[in-house]
């Protein structure tokens, strides 16, 4: 398996997009780490309001505010960089999450089969079906702001996402020959069956994480910017963009600050960019389907 | 074509039974999450009528009964459509609002979709005939980025150009015309009302207001469908049957327009419906950034009057919804495609 | 005598990942109209390759070199390939897998209707009656129009395959292994079917095949391929009674015989690979007869009147 890793590794390599992804992300990741060290202002990043607030109110960008200041004055700019942090935090909590829960109840059903097996595809068709943001609706009413109420509602609904690939996956690997001998062998270790199947579908399982990790960061930007997840002030970018367009804010009030609204949403599409990127490019390099040659008869 | 009505009722079947589940959990919500049921399911009244109103929604749960009997009264409620009285949109029936809401969601879903498929038909045709070339290219990265664009971002760069552009986008229609010309809102769909009404004006108002949201949610579908249309048009034109109408002299523009376009229609169909509902979600946040009445007005007035009643009925009726789409989906699939023997 | 094909060193290779391998070594062929001549090797000896440049399908990565002359078209000359109204007007192509050959969202009506519109203009209803008709010169009925393939049989959808190819009304006909696809007691009557519209419709016929048994019934001609070249051609009575080559003799003791007891003897290892140049024969490694001139590669023997043969033992071929 490693081995298979240097080599798709190696041909992602070749690709364009796939260093652009790379970089994107890489850079993401090292602002999540230092950005309370390289901000200007890291405690207006965490969302306290400076000293003389009133003068400072709403400023556009300059060379002492990158970005300009927010409705309450603060550094954008810092508010914006540390929301980088938030955004993995958010993003990997969820995805991780989601995976080894959805992992695990896949696999389970794919290989005693019987009723878990068909609970598991009950219960899976029923989470699909809901949406995020109303959970997250629910949550918020019933325990308040916080990132919390971001990350439950995002893991209620993807979890289900994993479980039903890693079904699938694992029901193609379950009928694999070597599997059943180890079964007839008498291996009653679940653990050492769970290794064979498990280790086989890891792979595709973690370049879909990887591509998720996008689609995630989006929802749960928008679970945020609709007041539903954490509160106002906060380092996150679907936030920011609440307050210039809902909280305090409005037409009015963005149309003359644009930076408010243009920062952390450029911020969201490049991150999710970078990882889509990223992902699709593992994901051509694994799926051999993709890997065939296109010849067209024009 | 053959279709088995079998195939339908087990897909009805299945269909149900999971819409029963979908209840069974949103009932679940009520009763798990913190919080006195019924005082929830009131809305957290303050003042001299609360007491009243939370002993109104007790009997309106029924909590004082067994619980499979609660989860039976609750899903019977749902279905004959006997929720109560709204708390965001005061004095109306919560199934009343639902249905409007979901009708000016569901035209702007709607529209964007009229825009996206066919342009994504377009786009990943020509992309995956001329291959490699600078249209693919161009085609292919702006797919990418696109699909990663956060669509209420977007939706608020739209009416930020525009306001400043002086253009009026916000909202459903313009209420000084309303007023003027007497419009009155009937199945909550803008655009059918006015034509319903004989209005005109009304007619005209909302359709270009509704084109700046429609854009920010068609991102999505271009994106997505595009990809997919390159795709099936390339494994499409790798089939054998292909080959062997070339060398029957077969021309190239028949080819295209008949075989592969043809070949590539129920996977299109399937995806679509699927992206569909997905697309409604994202609209109804479109629709909160641009303040037009819909699905997302009604989460936004539900946050700010604690409707935890309508939260947990949108939860419900979003999900039946996508159940639904995905069985019609399927049966359109067994239907439009020869090769799914039944 | 007007000669239907004629290939002169005709070479056909694919270029894949910057390689090219060569299917197609030099091939020197004539096929005269009216006749039907089976072309008989192992897998990957290129025989489909040559059909795919008869009918004008090789892929956009494969490249030519050397002349194909079908009538007075010429299709490839170099690495040019000019198939313009050669496809469906000239040539004809009958292929392998009938079941994934036919378009699973059209009628078999439609097929007609669409081959016919391309070839000739025609109308849905006059594409109809030319339907019913050419179908019953293959023995199926006319209420086959409305089926969709996967509700025929693999018999009859080659037979329909096959009627298409008529409807055409190509005067080449090039069959691609036309009875791998069908069970076994229906090879006969599909190969007698072939043999039977030749005959009566005057066609130039290709029957490429390893199936060397069934289809020598209906050949004129025989030629035999290996690893790219035709290594003898010759009417059918002279190469299956007195082959030339000690591929040929090998081959024919490899074919069983209903009736016959003999010993089947596999021929030993395995054909050379596509992407080297070889100087010497290349049957060289699996050949029992071989010697000192085989290092060099064969020039043509003539041996009688239209029988060829490659092999510097050609003459006094001691297989025999």
């Amino acid at each position: 398996m490693i081995q298979r890793l240097s080599t798709t590794l190696n041909r992602s390599f070749k690709k364009t997009r796939f260093k652009i992804g790379l970089a994107i992300s890489l850079l993401v990741i090292f602002l999540a780490i230092f950005a309370p060290y390289i901000v200007p202002r890291p405690q207006e990043g965490l969302g306290y309001v400076p000293y003389d607030a009133e003068a400072k109110k709403l400023l556009p960008p300059s060379t002492e505010y990158l970005f300009g200041t927010d409705l309450l004055g603060r550094d954008l700019f810092s508010r914006v960089i540390m929301g980088a942090r938030t955004a993995l935090l958010q993003v990997s909590i969820v995805v991780i999450v989601s995976l080894l829960l959805g992992l695990l109840l896949g696999v389970m059903a794919a290989y005693f089969k019987g009723l878990i097996e068909v609970l598991l595809n009950y219960f899976t068709e029923i989470f699909m079906a809901m949406p995020t943001i109303v959970i997250a609706l629910v949550l918020r009413l019933t325990l308040g702001h916080g990132i919390h109420v971001t990350a439950l509602s995002l893991i209620l609904t993807w979890w289900a996402w994993y479980a039903r690939i890693s079904y699938v996956y694992a029901r193609g690997v379950v009928e694999l020959d070597y599997v059943i001998l180890a079964k007839l062998a008498g291996l009653h270790s679940f653990k050492i069956i769970y290794r064979h199947v498990i280790l086989n579908i890891i792979q595709p399982l973690i370049v879909q994480a990887i591509t998720d990790l996008g689609s995630v960061l989006l929802e749960a930007a928008a679970i945020n910017f609709l007041g539903l997840g954490v509160q106002p002030g906060y380092p996150e970018w679907g936030v920011i963009l609440y307050e210039g367009v809902f909280y305090g804010g409005g037409v009015e009030v963005f149309t003359r600050a644009p930076w408010l609204i243009v920062f952390p949403g450029l911020f969201l599409l490049l991150t999710t960019l970078g990882f889509s990127l990223l992902g699709d490019c593992l994901r051509e390099e694994i799926d051999p389907q993709l890997r065939r040659r296109w010849h067209l008869w024009f | 074509m053959t279709i088995s009505l079998n195939y339908i009722f087990k897909r009805l079947i299945l269909a149900f039974c999971v819409v029963v589940g979908v209840l069974v959990f949103s009932y679940v919500l009520i009763l798990a999450t913190p919080g006195d049921p019924a005082v929830k399911w009131a809305g957290n009244p303050r003042g001299p009528g609360a007491v009243k109103a939370i002993q109104l929604a007790r009997e309106e749960l029924g909590l004082d009964k067994p619980i499979y009997v609660q989860i039976a009264v609750f899903m019977y409620n749902f279905f004959t459509g006997n929720l109560g009285y709204c708390i965001a949109y005061k004095g109306q029936h919560v199934v009343q609002v639902m249905i409007t809401s979901f009708m000016s969601t569901f035209e702007l879903t709607l529209l964007a979709y009229v825009i996206s498929v066919p342009l994504a038909l377009y786009l990943g045709l020509y992309s995956a005939l001329k291959r490699g070339g600078i249209f693919d290219n161009i085609v292919q990265s702006a797919s990418v980025v696109l699909a990663s664009t956060p669509t209420y971002w977007l939706a608020t760069l739209l009416l930020l150009v525009f306001t400043i552009l002086k253009i009026s986008v916000y909202g459903t229609a313009s209420p000084r015309l309303i007023a003027e010309t007497g419009f009155n809102t009937i199945t909550g769909s803008y655009l059918l009302d006015s034509v319903l009404q004989g209005n005109m004006q009304v007619f005209v108002d909302s359709f270009l207001r509704m084109i700046p949201p429609a854009l920010a949610i068609s991102i999505y579908p271009i994106g997505a469908l595009t990809r997919l249309v390159r795709v099936l048009v390339a494994k499409s034109l790798l089939e054998d049957y292909v080959k062997a109408s070339i060398a029957l002299g077969v021309e190239r523009g028949t080819i295209i327009r008949y075989f592969v376009v043809r070949s590539i229609i129920p996977s299109l169909v399937q995806v679509s419906g699927l992206s569909f509902t997905y697309s409604l979600i994202d609209a109804m946040v479109v629709e909160a950034v641009f303040g037009r009445r819909g699905l997302g007005s009604l989460l936004i007035g539900a946050l700010n009057t604690a409707d935890f009643k309508i939260a947990v009925t949108l939860i419900a009726f979003i999900a039946i919804f996508y159940i639904f789409v995905n069985t019609l989906v399927d049966i359109l699939q067994a239907l439009i495609d020869p090769r799914v023997r039944l | 005598m007007v000669l239907a094909i004629v290939m002169e060193n005709l070479k056909v290779g694919y270029i894949i990942e910057d390689e090219v391998f060569w299917a197609v070594k030099g091939v020197d062929l004539v096929v005269e109209e009216g006749t039907t001549l089976c072309i008989i090797g192992e897998s990957g000896c290129g025989k489909s390759t040559l059909a795919s440049a008869i009918t004008g399908i090789l892929p956009p990565y494969a490249l030519t070199d050397g002349k194909l002359k079908l009538y007075d078209r010429i299709v490839i000359s170099g690495q040019l390939r000019n198939y313009s109204d050669v496809r469906g007007k000239i040539t004809a192509y009958i292929p392998q897998n009938p079941g994934t050959s036919l378009n699973p969202f059209l009628t078999v009506e439609d097929h007609f209707y669409y081959v016919l519109k391309s070839n000739f203009k025609s109308s849905r209803d006059f594409s109809k009656k030319i339907a019913i008709e050419i179908l019953s010169k293959v023995n199926l009925n006319s209420s086959v129009l409305e089926k969709y393939p996967h509700e025929l049989s693999g018999g009859m959808q080659q037979r329909v395959v096959i009627a298409l190819a008529l409807a055409t009304n190509a005067q080449i006909l090039v069959a691609d292994e036309p009875t791998s696809f069908i069970d076994a007691y229906l090879r006969l009557q599909i190969i007698e079917l072939l043999g039977r519209l030749q005959r009566e419709l005057k066609k130039t016929l290709i029957v490429i095949t390893h199936d060397l048994l069934t289809t020598s019934i209906i050949c004129d001609y025989i030629a035999i391929m290996y690893a790219g070249k035709v290594v003898e051609i010759g009417p059918r009575e002279k190469v299956l009674r007195n082959p030339r080559h000690p591929y040929t003799k090998m081959l024919l003791e490899t074919t069983p015989i209903l009736g016959a007891k003999k010993q089947l003897k596999p021929i030993p290892g395995e054909p050379p690979s596509l992407s080297k140049e070889y100087q010497a024969c290349l049957f060289l490694d699996r050949c029992p007869y071989k010697n000192r001139e085989c290092h060099s590669d064969p020039q043509v023997q003539v041996i009688e009147n239209s029988h060829y043969s490659k092999c510097w033992k050609a003459r006094e071929a001691p297989w025999l």
